[in-house]
């Protein structure tokens, strides 16, 4: 059975790949895909607990891109973060962010951006585009800007949210005396062409 | 009374930090108790209370210490036994070390866990060490410790006092009590 299986699996593949192949149009087309680089990328969050301004990043997001320089409108994005890679160099404290009352890792596990083009700004790019976290989703211009760099291109920005939009923080988490409600958050994205 | 120290008495900017800081180290004791067994959320606010006051008892000791090093010291000559001038100056010099021994070591338990620590939410200060659970431990257990020598060498340093003002009937105690004073 398991050679039978294969026997019919390696022609359909084949086929599947070229009818792919011949898909793509003849000429390069204008947006380039760019995905995340192994390391290099970095998304880091400033948020406000005790009075103290306090760092901690997402060890592990994903972040795809196609491009166009000439052409922003062509263009898309889409970040996706693992929520449970949260570190903010307490081990308690990321315990804390995972729990149903703040972030809820267990039944929202990943947040995402996704921009469906790219417009020009006055100093760089913004992307129009919906932010889901903790399952709410909001409209959201993510300022950022794009250079290329001999590996790829780099995606880099900051922008601010304000954590109670999204849910983040429940019951007597919704107050903002110990943990403040507006989250600045850092980017910076090494991009690679993707094959 | 004068602001100034006397060589025979103490004048009232070091009376004022001497008695303020025992306020607060009191109280610093109080908020500790109050919130160790507080749920995570409810913890915080105390326990930046205390970190506040923790960071103002370090600056007043420091001025303590410079405001001793720049005004006369009230002298124990003819006062006490050579021994008890030993052990007083002993006594001394440890507790100048505790008031800045124990906020550098919350300091350092503070910044190893990435819980910078701000001054009644005013300003920062930079964070003294890398985050690091293993120094956080050291520190945590430190500060625990120090805090039992202090309360033993207070302890010393007040039975001092004590037997001066009701054993050798002089003036060591009244010349540091608040409104007190010798003529």
């Amino acid at each position: 059975m398991r050679s039978m299986t294969n026997y019919l699996a390696i022609p359909l593949l084949s086929l599947l790949a070229t009818g792919a192949s011949s898909a793509e149009p003849s000429t390069a087309p204008a947006t380039a895909r760019y995905t995340q680089a192994a390391s290099g990328s970095s998304l880091t969050f400033t948020f406000t607990q005790l009075g103290a301004a306090t760092e901690g990043r997402f060890r592990q997001f994903a972040t795809d891109l196609r491009y166009d320089e000439k052409n922003p409108a062509a263009s898309s994005l889409k970040v996706s973060v693992q929520i449970a890679s949260v570190d903010t160099q307490d081990s308690e404290r990321d315990d804390a962010i995972a729990m149903p009352e703040l972030f809820d890792a267990a039944k929202f596990p990943v947040a995402t951006f996704v921009a469906d083009s790219l417009t020009r700004t006055a100093t760089g790019l913004e992307a129009p585009g919906k932010l889901t976290i903790r399952g709410v989703t909001r409209e959201m211009r993510l300022p950022l800007s794009i250079k290329s760099t001999a590996a790829g291109l780099e995606l880099s920005g900051q922008t601010a949210f304000k954590r109670l939009d999204f849910g983040i923080g429940q019951g007597e988490w919704q107050s903002t005396e110990s943990v403040g409600d507006e989250v600045k958050v850092q980017y910076k994205v090494a991009l690679v062409r993707a094959k | 009374m004068p602001l100034r120290n006397t060589t025979r008495s103490w004048g009232a900017v070091s009376k004022s930090l001497h008695w303020l800081i025992v306020l607060l180290i009191i109280g610093q004791w109080g908020i500790a108790q109050y919130a160790e067994d507080l749920p995570l959320l409810a913890k915080g606010p105390p326990l930046n209370l205390h970190k506040s006051i923790g960071m103002t008892i370090l600056a007043l000791a420091v001025i303590r210490l410079v405001w001793r090093l720049v005004n006369p010291v009230p002298s124990l000559q003819g006062l006490a036994k050579n021994w008890e001038c030993r052990l007083a100056h002993f006594s001394h010099v440890m507790l100048y070390a505790l008031l800045m021994a124990m906020p550098l070591t919350g300091w350092m338990m503070s910044s190893a866990r990435n819980f910078p620590v701000s001054w009644f939410g005013q300003f920062q200060f930079p964070d003294l060490v890398s985050p690091s659970r293993t120094l956080y431990q050291r520190m945590n257990d430190l500060h625990e410790t120090l805090f039992a020598v202090l309360v033993i060498v207070a302890l010393l340093h007040v039975a001092g006092a004590l037997k001066h003002h009701f054993f050798d009937r002089n003036e060591v105690l009244r010349r540091m009590l608040p409104f007190g004073g010798i003529k």
